[in-house]
């Protein structure tokens, strides 16, 4: 028993691997992290890309909703001055009819007699 | 105290990354290459636990944790890669080793690895770090997240096959 586990444990030496091993595996390693910052610059970059196309967006959205804004004011001001013009139109006819009615009221009550 | 190196910053006192790969190379290469009896794939293995050591390496605390890590990773990669190949090699299948130069009687080393690498992938495990990385069933048990009684019963039937392939090796040498 003893023999055959001192027999294991030289037969289980350590042994070294192919020359240069570490060299390739640093090799390696720095690949790896020159493509993780690859990556990274890479995300960082659309992230960029997205917050301008959102910032772009949102200024055209706000100059839309200014025009639409002033599209609307214009209308507003445009109806009120229609109405009051049509408010100063009808107070200036019923004046007029009131004066018709004042002065020719009892001409217009002998015509419709004759006629009747 | 952070330790900036050529290829990343590495927290704690632990020794940058080139010095821990040309460090513990051979014991990661050793552990792959006893358990699969092939340079080229025991490489391959060994960079990629290195590559892996890499990424993790911050989150490691001392060198008693950066050697648990390599172990356990190593072994169990290799798991992985026997159960991912094929079916145990029988042994007249395990290729002979390139002729090496070791103390001792060399013609019975080689004879051991090869019956090492026939054995089957938690066998074999547990004999390549007890006999290799020197270490106790408890300590391979909590390594690989075993039961105590499966690693020293795994060790026990492979001394057992090993005993027995071996005398009938013998036998067939001296008949």
């Amino acid at each position: 028993m003893k023999h055959l586990e001192d027999e294991l444990r030289n037969a289980m030496r350590r042994e070294e691997p192919p020359e240069g091993f570490a060299e390739r595996v640093l090799a390696q390693a720095a690949a790896t992290k020159q493509s993780v910052w690859a990556g990274a610059f890479a995300w960082r970059r659309l992230r960029w890309a997205l917050a301008g196309a959102l910032c772009l967006a949102l200024v055209v959205a706000g100059i839309e909703y200014r025009q639409a804004q002033e599209e609307r004011a214009r209308g507003e001001a445009a109806k009120e001055q229609l109405m009051l013009a049509l408010r100063i139109t009808a107070g200036k006819l019923q004046f007029v009819q009131s004066k018709i009615q004042l002065h020719a009221g009892p001409w217009i009550y002998r015509d419709q007699t004759k006629e009747n | 105290m952070a330790n900036t190196t050529a290829i990343g910053t590495i927290a704690h006192d632990l020794p940058d990354f080139p010095e821990v790969v040309r460090t513990h190379q051979g014991r990661v290469f050793s552990i792959a290459y006893h358990f699969l009896h092939d340079r080229a794939v025991a490489e391959e293995i060994a960079q990629d636990v290195f590559l892996q050591l890499y990424r993790t390496l911050p989150s490691l605390e001392s060198e008693a944790h950066v050697t648990a890590w390599l172990r356990k990773v190593t072994s169990h990669r290799c798991i992985d890669y026997a159960r991912r190949r094929r079916p145990d090699l029988a042994l007249h299948e395990i290729p002979e080793p390139a002729s090496e130069t070791m103390p001792g009687d060399p013609l019975m080393a080689r004879r051991l690895r090869r019956m090492v690498a026939s054995l089957p992938p938690k066998a074999r495990i547990v004999v390549v770090l007890r006999y290799q990385e020197e270490l106790e069933p408890e300590e391979i048990a909590g390594m690989l997240g075993w039961r105590l009684n499966t690693v020293k019963s795994q060790l026990q039937r492979s001394l057992a096959m090993l005993r027995e392939k071996l005398g009938r090796t013998l036998g067939e040498v001296k008949s």
